[in-house]
């Protein structure tokens, strides 16, 4: 496949339905609370109107206060392309493997914590200092298990790892990738600030870590930046879903329709994958701040067993 | 004589003159400005009572003079003990008594602002109804003020008190906030997460009730006494009736008796479910809070059935009641209660075997004991922390003494034991509804009040959701309101949630603001 269409096809894909799963898990949390909620495109409104409003830029704030919400999209959709919703429709030549990934979602991140601290606003300089103590224990976590994968696949391109992890047709029946994708777990709920480490719903700006960042901005900056998190948020389940549970090896026939089944499938993976992060949101509350180390200390013996794994028994 | 009053003559080394109101409940001890500080230590460990409210009056019509009175709280024997001191207008001066009673330290700064009589010796006498905006020199609870008056602008600088040390950095929050709450600024001061030190600025919403209430005749009277708080109306309106029905000698009959314990249980009730559902959404726990919010929406239906009121106001007035709002409605109620209790102990049952909730409810924000008592703090913020102490118990009134019902004990101090107490409170509050159902008897519901006797003295005093409702009312000429004080239970909490709050970590606040849920109208007045 030619990278142009692979361009086309996933940011497409991605954009599309990013949006959908945070409706999905609202959605959830509404039928647990026994309202019928939102609609699931509510995410699709809200940001079609803040696009349109206009911006309040606070008079104090620098150029890093205003380049920011392109940075943060476009690191989110930059990536996007590293993490294929498919191995079918790979392009023949991907540049780019993990560390790629962790190292253009940090820059996203420092600009947004950077950005938050440049309006001087009370919030925004707690949340900050909240989101650089909870990545900075996470992002080991994130290397390890990534390290983990690459050393089982022997490779560092993630849609070559998601090949070799297809090869293997129910990864988590084996224990390095059960305690890698439990890890992930964790990783993805601290990665994109849900609960029990980070409240996306919450008015009380004192207890925010995510959303305090965002609250000096307004219109189309906040477009970007909401939809920016939605993309990542999209580009970790994908990467979960794809590496733990991947599909293409059920599918028999090649060529067009079997790349539209394989990506049918992966939105359904996706959905599924929604429910399930509401399922957790519902039952947890938020943690105290500081007994978010213990939980990142878990991601990462979760990561580093596997890793032992792989030392001790070799490549599954 | 009482005994307090021989053993002050004693200890003063002459007479002191003594008068009662109407009521055995109340003594009044007039003693002089200077033998303040010595009577007030007799009083405290004579009575093994605290300091509940200290508040000035202007009484330059009838003696010349202001007049400070000190209230003593008596809770084993149910007694209020006031020592009333005159301070000349020519010496606007008394002895500050808060360096052994911390509770006074905001009182005298209230009196300072509101009547310009200064606490000498005071530690910190900074303004505190008043803001900066507000002139030098302009005493508004004076007589010679005009209650519509408009001062000038004025602009003075508040301070707060500095914490210095390295990396030590303040956190402005508010007076606006992000949910649908009265306005309050808090002055954190924080070395990295872990709150040093916090400092309420409050008085946002000072509307002069007290001021107001003055030359309003009774009647009218009541209307403002229901409008203090939104969620307290019911115990503030007791309160008020309470005074009026003292100094006019009469008991309520036995029905509206019974109907005002059912009302005040309904609007505790309410509040507490309200709180509950608060700490469950301030921990992020969607199911608890909306269970609890349902649950406080039936309270408010059967609130509304009752009285046609969701928020009990109009529902009681001296003498009695406004009308009879029970009649005929015993089942659906009971029924309505039944249903309620069913939910609620399902709900209560769920959320404490979340181990997740636990963790973040214990062991944060906790009230010491010894600050408790040292600050007033009443209600489930005492109660959390070890004080058995209850109005309806220790001072009950209406038809409280007659009905069966524990005070919930617990020790910790903590935003948990705060939760569990409002969980038992919500409880019996519902048993105490349906044993009031049992027994009400048939009957008149009404007194009639006479035009009352001009310059009478009496205190009203209830277990209001929050805590120890207290409210001191004089009649004036012509059947109107001299002076109302109003001290809801949450001018003593305040002070004590600024020192729960300490040592805990910013983003803990909220929780523990919560699971205090004090009343900014109640206490701004």
């Amino acid at each position: 496949m030619n990278t142009l269409s692979y361009i086309l096809i996933q940011c497409g894909v991605i954009l599309l339905t990013a949006p959908l799963v945070n409706g999905l898990i609202r959605k959830v949390k509404a039928w647990s609370q026994k309202r019928r909620g939102a609609p699931v495109w509510q995410m699709y409104a809200d940001l079609y109107k803040l696009i349109r409003k206009g911006t309040v830029v606070s008079d104090v704030s620098s150029w890093v206060f205003k380049a920011t919400p392109y940075l943060v999209f476009a690191t989110a959709l930059s990536a996007a392309l590293l993490v294929p919703i498919s191995i079918r429709i790979q392009p023949a030549l991907l540049p780019g493997d993990f560390i790629m990934l962790v190292s253009i979602l940090a820059l996203g991140r420092f600009f947004l914590m950077t950005a938050a601290l440049d309006t001087a606003s009370t919030f925004g300089g707690m949340g900050s200092s909240r989101e650089a103590l909870i990545s900075s224990l996470i992002e080991p976590s994130i290397m390890v298990s990534l390290i983990t994968l690459a050393l089982l696949s022997h490779t560092t391109s993630l849609s070559a790892m998601m090949g070799s992890m297809q090869l293997l047709r129910l990864p988590l029946i084996h224990p390095a990738f059960l305690a890698v994708f439990l890890a992930w777990m964790i990783i993805l709920l601290a990665e994109t600030a849900r609960l029990p480490i980070d409240d996306p719903a919450t008015h009380l700006e004192l207890t925010m870590v995510h959303e305090a960042m965002l609250l000096e901005y307004s219109g189309r900056h906040l477009a970007l930046m909401e939809y920016g998190a939605a993309l990542k948020q999209l580009v970790l389940i994908t990467l979960i879903v794809n590496l733990f549970f991947p599909h293409d090896q059920w599918i028999p026939m090649a060529g067009i329709a079997g790349i539209g089944l394989s990506i049918t499938i992966y939105v359904f993976k996706v959905i599924l994958f929604a429910l399930l992060i509401g399922w957790i949101e519902v039952n947890t509350v938020k943690l105290k701040l500081f007994s978010i180390p213990n939980l990142a200390a878990l991601a990462f013996i979760l990561s580093f067993l596997g890793i032992l794994q792989y030392l001790i028994v070799g490549g599954a | 004589m009482s005994t307090f009053s021989v053993i002050l003559a004693e200890k003063l080394g002459h007479e002191i003159s003594e008068y009662r109101s109407n009521d055995r409940q109340e003594v009044y001890i007039s003693v002089n400005r200077d033998e303040i500080i010595p009577a007030c230590a007799v009083l405290q460990r004579e009575l093994d009572g605290p300091l509940v409210l200290m508040f000035a009056a202007d009484e330059r019509v009838l003696s010349g003079n202001y007049a400070v009175y000190y209230t003593f709280a008596s809770r084993r024997d149910g007694r209020l003990v006031t020592l009333k001191t005159p301070v000349q207008p020519e010496n606007m001066t008394i002895p500050s008594i808060c360096l052994t009673f911390p509770s006074a330290a905001a009182y005298e700064r209230e009196i300072q602002d509101l009547f310009g009589i200064i606490p000498q010796g005071h530690p910190d006498p900074k303004r505190l109804v008043l803001h900066g905006n507000w002139p030098e020199g302009l005493h508004p609870l004076r007589k010679d003020y005009a209650v519509h008056h408009r001062p000038e602008f004025a602009r003075h600088e508040i301070t707060f008190t500095e914490v210095q040390g390295d990396g030590v950095y303040e956190i402005p929050v508010g007076p606006v906030h992000a949910g649908i709450i009265e306005p309050g600024h808090f002055r954190f001061s924080v070395a990295g997460e872990p709150i040093v030190l916090l400092e309420a600025q409050l008085y946002y919403v000072h509307k002069g009730i007290e001021k107001l209430a003055e030359g309003m005749t009774l009647e009218k009277g009541l209307f403002l006494a229901e409008r203090v708080s939104g969620d307290e109306s019911v115990a503030n309106a007791l309160a008020y009736c309470q005074a009026v029905e003292k100094i006019a000698g009469v008991n309520v009959p036995l029905r509206a008796q019974y109907t005002r314990v059912l009302l005040a249980e309904l609007e505790r009730l309410i509040s507490h479910l309200g709180d509950l559902g608060g700490i469950c959404l301030d921990v992020g726990y969607g199911f608890g809070n909306s269970q609890f919010t349902m649950l406080r929406g039936w309270a408010y239906n059967l609130a509304d059935e009752l009285c046609g009121r969701r928020f009990l106001r109009s529902t009681v007035k001296p003498g009695g009641l406004r009308r009879d709002c029970t009649a005929g409605r015993e089942i659906p109620l009971s029924e309505g209660l039944y249903k309620l209790r069913d939910e609620l102990s399902a709900t209560v049952d769920i959320i404490q075997s979340n181990s997740m909730l636990i963790d973040r409810v214990e062991h944060t924000g906790i009230l010491a004991y010894q600050i408790a008592v040292d600050l007033n703090a009443t209600g489930p913020a005492g109660r959390a922390s070890g004080m058995t102490y209850d109005v309806r118990k220790s001072f009950p009134y209406e038809v409280y003494d007659r009905l069966k019902f524990k005070i919930p004990e617990h020790h910790n101090g903590d935003v948990n034991c705060r939760m569990n107490v409002k969980i038992e409170e919500s409880f019996q509050a519902i048993e105490l509804m349906l044993q009031t159902l049992k027994n009400m008897p048939l009957g008149e519901i009404n007194v009639p009040i006479g035009p009352l006797d001009p310059y009478r003295q009496a205190f009203g005093l209830t277990e209001s959701p929050k805590g120890e409702n207290l409210h001191w009312l004089m009649t004036g000429e012509g059947n109107t309101i001299y002076r109302y004080k109003i001290r809801t239970p949450s001018f003593g909490n305040w002070a004590a949630l600024c020192h729960a709050v300490r040592g805990n970590i910013v983003p803990d606040f909220p929780l523990i603001n919560k699971s205090f849920n004090l009343s900014y109208a109640g206490n701004d007045l």
